[in-house]
């Protein structure tokens, strides 16, 4: 379990984390959301207590994970694959990183088979592809076989294959009732990934919720394509229906080169069909949309773009 | 803690990358060994003197230990920048939230590796320059040291392995530097200017400042540590300053890797701990300046060298009455440079007896550079320096001819005459008159050294110096530290035995004539001609042209005309005092002394040699006395016997005290058993046996013949004899037995 208690983070003036409060529970797989600069990596960072937090507090099954003897047999982690001296050879590297920890180091054998690195164990850290690295990262978290992972972007860099394995991995350690956290600025992988996500913007949190009720809540819209916009409109509007204008792009056919494109919600196709013909007008296009998770994310987020533009002041690397 | 720092060596020993900086080395054992070669090409092919002149070497280690430790100082840097320039940092940082126990974990593999490492090494750089020099090596210098210092020298051994140990310590320092730069560019950068550029800064200050600054830079430390020189430091403080070293720069990693907001904490912790390893040593060992009570200030005597400093001291004229009357003495004093530690001060014991130590020690200040390097040189102008005022400088400076009595009356005639001559001067003042014994002169010599603040003096005795340090051996054991008698006089040894080499030089003297055609007897048996000359002159002195007849050289005149020049040649290869001297016999031997007397009277104003009054009033006070004529005949039939060519001159002095007013007061007597450190005798051809003489009374001593002329050959300069001379009082280390100074020049 991790517990983050009204925890804010600071660089300089910029607020980075702001009185960020939420739990992330064992036996699922928690998505831990936001974009680009949102703070997730700095609540990550401060959870390992390699920031100090401005106030507040990140506890790991209860205490600062820098007061644990030996951090790595709580909770394992894996902020950042490149984090590794490349003159060291994958076994040696794990073989120095379970020592510190009283690791046993069979273990090392044992994780190395898990992420699928036993052939390269001898090689040089340094000739490893991102994806592989991603996978040695992933061996260090699970090095100390923790109760506890949080893993940060964690399938970045690997393959379909590789992403479908992680997902099969972390699917696993939450089913053995382990608490897995990982983080992601693409809410379409989360969709396929986690039980329950917690979105966070400009260091606030936005949601804390189950992935299935999240996707509830963002209804799907209905596309409406029509020669007559306006007087459509004015009908499904009198029948409670909102309606944008919709941008459908190049999916425009040559034939309807005349009709414009309508997002409608709060009417579904049916309706939207009856009261077309009901005012004569021809359909061109009726077609009902479920809603993306990316979009709903994307909703979720409106409010923090701003920041977005702002987050490359935001340090990441820098181990204060 | 057990695990992180298994963890840490683990790192430590998993990156080829630290074998690869760990071999770059071997490029300081080639810095030993090249810088070596050289030195030992310059040497070939110098003189002796020049050879002498070389700066040591040492252990050798000096050359390349830069080098060494900047290896080693990357290494111990590259042990955490490695790690944030990797961006591994942030994974040891998860697995070890401690911070610091993460940073300080590093230690011990480290230290482990660096000591090993920095052991070998220091063995290696040693015996590369070791090897480089060669037989070389073992040349000893002007400065007291040889050119290389094996590992049999005193301290070599710890300065070795100090160097080593220092390694590790700048291990320890890159590491520092590392964990509070944080990058690698950066931490070479600090290191660079803490190992390379400040020493050379250090050198390019002026004199005290560069031996000041320079000591406290961490290659100077080891020499140090082990007490054989490089700085001012007490080892002591040299060893606290490597540990604050250490301390400082493990505290600012320290520091730096703490998370900003709690470092002052361990700022301040570091900061203290540094603070008080350096200090506490150091002002244990106390200041070793001195604590010269004596007003020092510039000389009044503007021909004395600018350098040195006078004072005056009081001492009472009669030292069994000291609340009565006294006398000022002036005091010379060549301070030490400051190059290297102070280690205390050499009272260089002027001849005569009387001659001005104060005025020697000026005109040969040259000789006491390399001593001066530790040591506080002082000289004393004596009670017994005939110009000193208190009697008339022409009674003292002159005094009756001697003739030897062949009859009682004859001898009861000569002590008439020597009493009034010595009347005439001490009526002045008797009670000084009758104090002028050497005895009194060490007492005087300890006032000087109470009044320097020193525990112990080491001694430089001169010629008649000897005879001062003998007193002072007697009356001060406990105060010696060391005692050099150069050309001493001896009392041990009774009249002829104290001129044996005497006689051995006028043989040389003769065989040079017979081999030079220059000689002005080439070609004759100088000893006959030398023999028949004395024999017809005791019969019928020679006159001197232009002088009344009373001025008539006598054989013994004749002898002690010559005599300073039969045991000083002068300088090679045209011995000019001989050349003059076979001249001098030549002339004599047609008929006419003045040969002799021309350069008597440039030295004596006198046309025959007088028995001076002013060493006499010494001289008669410290026993050179016959008891009575029976003695007189008694040491004179054995000079006969041992001395067919001087025969005589070794009745001289003995002859001038005849009828002194005053009696022995300091009769010679045995040196203690026992409370002596080891002595060191040296001499040349004609002054060795005398100083081997006395120190062979003192258990553990030593003495070392230079094999050619001279008379006081440290302070003429001679290089060899400065060379042992000053390893002695450096490092209380004697020659071994039966070492001799070649002659200069070949």
């Amino acid at each position: 379990m991790i517990e983050v208690r009204g925890l804010s983070m600071r660089y300089g003036r910029t607020l980075a984390v702001d009185d960020l409060t939420c739990t992330v529970k064992p036996g699922l797989v928690t998505g831990f959301l936001g974009p680009n600069g949102a703070g997730k990596s700095t609540t990550m960072r401060a959870v390992l207590g390699l920031e100090v937090p401005a106030s507040g507090e990140a506890l790991v099954d209860g205490r600062p994970y820098a007061s644990l003897r030996r951090p790595m047999r709580t909770m394992g982690a894996l902020l950042d694959a490149g984090a590794v001296h490349g003159g060291r050879s994958a076994r040696d590297h794990l073989g120095c990183l379970a020592r510190s920890n009283g690791i046993d180091r069979a273990r090392v054998t044992a994780v190395l088979d898990q992420v699928g690195l036993t052939d390269v164990a001898g090689k040089r850290i340094g000739g490893f592809s991102l994806g592989m690295k991603q996978r040695l990262g992933m061996a260090a978290a699970l090095l100390g076989d923790p109760a506890v992972l949080m893993f940060d972007e964690p399938l970045n860099g690997l393959d379909p294959e590789g992403i479908r394995w992680l997902r099969g991995l972390l699917r696993s350690l939450a089913d053995e009732g382990r608490t897995v956290l990982l983080s992601s600025h693409l809410m379409n992988e989360m969709a396929l990934t986690a039980d329950h996500v917690i979105v966070i913007g400009r260091g606030r949190l936005i949601a804390d919720a189950a992935m299935n009720a999240l996707a509830a809540h963002f209804q799907g819209d209905v596309l409406v394509r029509t020669r007559h916009p306006e007087r459509l409109t004015a009908i499904m509007r009198a029948h409670g229906g909102t309606v944008v204008a919709a941008d459908d792009g190049a999916r425009v056919a040559r034939s309807a080169a005349l009709s414009a494109a309508l997002s409608v919600r709060g009417l579904d196709a049916s309706e939207i069909g009856v009261l077309a013909l009901s005012q004569g007008i021809a359909l061109v296009e009726l077609t009902p949309r479920a809603a993306s998770l990316e979009e709903a994310f994307m909703r979720l987020t409106e409010d923090s773009t701003e920041y977005r533009s702002e987050s490359g002041t935001t340090p990441k690397e820098t181990v204060r | 803690m057990i695990d992180v720092i298994a963890s840490e060596w683990m790192k430590l020993r998993t990156l080829r990358s630290n074998l690869h900086v760990l071999a770059c080395s071997v490029t300081a054992v080639l810095a030993c060994a090249g810088i070596a070669f050289m030195i030992g090409r310059g040497f070939d092919g110098k003189t002796l003197d020049e050879k002498m002149a070389f700066p040591g070497n040492g252990d050798g280690l000096g050359n390349g230990i830069a080098v060494a430790y900047f290896v080693f100082a990357v290494l111990g840097a590259l042990a955490i920048t490695s790690e944030h320039s990797t961006g591994m940092i942030q994974t040891s940082l998860v697995a070890v939230p401690r911070r610091r126990v993460l940073l300080l974990a590093k230690i011990p593999g480290l230290a482990a590796v660096a000591l090993v490492a920095g052991q070998v090494l220091a063995f290696i750089m040693h015996a590369a320059s070791m090897a480089a020099l060669g037989d070389r090596a073992g040349q000893l210098l002007r400065e007291g040291v040889t050119l290389g210092t094996p590992l049999s020298e005193p301290g070599v051994l710890a300065s070795v392995i100090v160097a080593g140990l220092s390694m590790a310590a700048v291990a320890l320092i890159g590491l520092g530097v590392g964990a509070a730069v944080r990058s690698t560019p950066g931490a070479l950068v600090v290191l660079t200017v803490l190992i390379v550029v400040l020493p050379v800064v250090a050198k390019t200050l002026p004199m005290p400042l560069r031996a000041q600054a320079g000591s406290f830079m961490i290659e100077k430390l080891p020499l140090q540590i082990a007490g054989v020189g490089g700085g001012i430091l007490p080892p002591a403080a040299a060893a606290g300053l490597l540990v604050a070293y250490v301390l400082a720069a493990l505290t600012a990693g320290a520091t730096m890797i703490t998370p900003a907001g709690r470092r002052i904490k361990v700022l301040a912790i570091g900061a203290a701990a540094a603070l008080l390893v350096s200090a506490v040593p150091a002002a244990a060992a106390g200041s070793p300046g001195p604590s010269p009570t004596p007003a020092w200030a510039d000389c009044a005597d503007k021909t004395l060298v600018k350098e040195m400093r006078c004072a005056t001291i009081k001492v009472p004229v009669n030292w069994a009455e000291r609340s009565g009357r006294s006398i000022d003495l002036a005091v010379g004093l060549l301070p030490a440079t400051g190059a290297q530690r102070r280690m205390g001060t050499v009272f260089a014991i002027p001849g005569g007896p009387g001659g001005s130590g104060v005025e020697d020690l000026s005109k040969n200040a040259g000789s006491f550079t390399e001593l001066r390097d530790r040591f506080d040189v002082v000289s004393v102008e004596p009670r017994n320096t005939v110009d000193k005022g208190v009697l008339s400088f022409d009674c003292l400076f002159s005094g009756p001819w001697i003739s030897l009595p062949e009859t009682p009356a004859e001898y009861a005639e000569l002590g008439r005459r020597n009493r009034a001559a010595a009347q005439r001067c001490r009526s002045a003042d008797p009670e000084f008159f009758d104090h002028m014994d050497s005895a009194s002169v060490a007492r005087d010599m300890e006032a000087i050294r109470v009044a320097l603040g020193e525990e112990k003096l080491s001694f430089i005795a001169n010629s008649y110096g000897g005879r001062p340090g003998i007193e002072y051996s007697r009356l001060f054991p406990g105060r010696v530290r060391a005692m050099v008698f150069d050309g001493s006089v001896n009392p041990y040894l009774h009249g002829a035995h104290n001129r044996l080499a005497h006689e051995k030089s006028f043989t040389r003297f003769a065989a040079w004539c017979a081999a030079t055609t220059t000689c002005a007897l080439h070609g004759q048996d100088v000893g006959e001609v030398w023999r028949a000359l004395v024999a017809r002159a005791d019969r019928v002195p020679v006159p001197v042209r232009g002088e009344s007849p009373a001025a008539a050289y006598s054989g013994l005149d004749i002898k002690e005309a010559a005599a300073p020049s039969i045991i000083s040649p002068g300088e090679e290869p045209g011995l000019p005092r001989w050349t003059e001297l076979a001249e001098a016999i030549k002339r004599a031997a047609d008929g006419d002394a003045s040969g002799f007397a021309d350069y008597v009277r440039q030295a004596t104003k006198s046309p025959k040699v007088p028995s001076s009054t002013g060493m006499n009033m010494t001289h008669c006070l410290d026993g050179l006395v016959f008891r009575d004529y029976e003695e007189y005949r008694r040491r004179r039939r054995e000079g006969e016997r041992l001395l067919p060519n001087i025969a005589g001159t070794e009745l001289w002095h003995p002859l001038g005290c005849v009828g002194w007013p005053t009696s022995v007061t300091n009769p010679p007597g045995p040196l203690p058993a026992r409370g002596l450190p080891p002595y060191l005798g040296v001499g040349s051809w004609t002054d060795f046996d005398r100083s081997a003489d006395i120190v062979r009374r003192v258990p553990g001593s030593a003495a070392v013949q230079y094999q050619g002329y001279g008379h006081g050959l440290y302070n003429a300069g001679n290089s060899c004899v400065i060379g042992h001379v000053n390893r002695y009082l450096i490092s209380l280390r004697l020659p071994a037995s039966g070492t001799v100074c070649p002659k200069s020049g070949t």
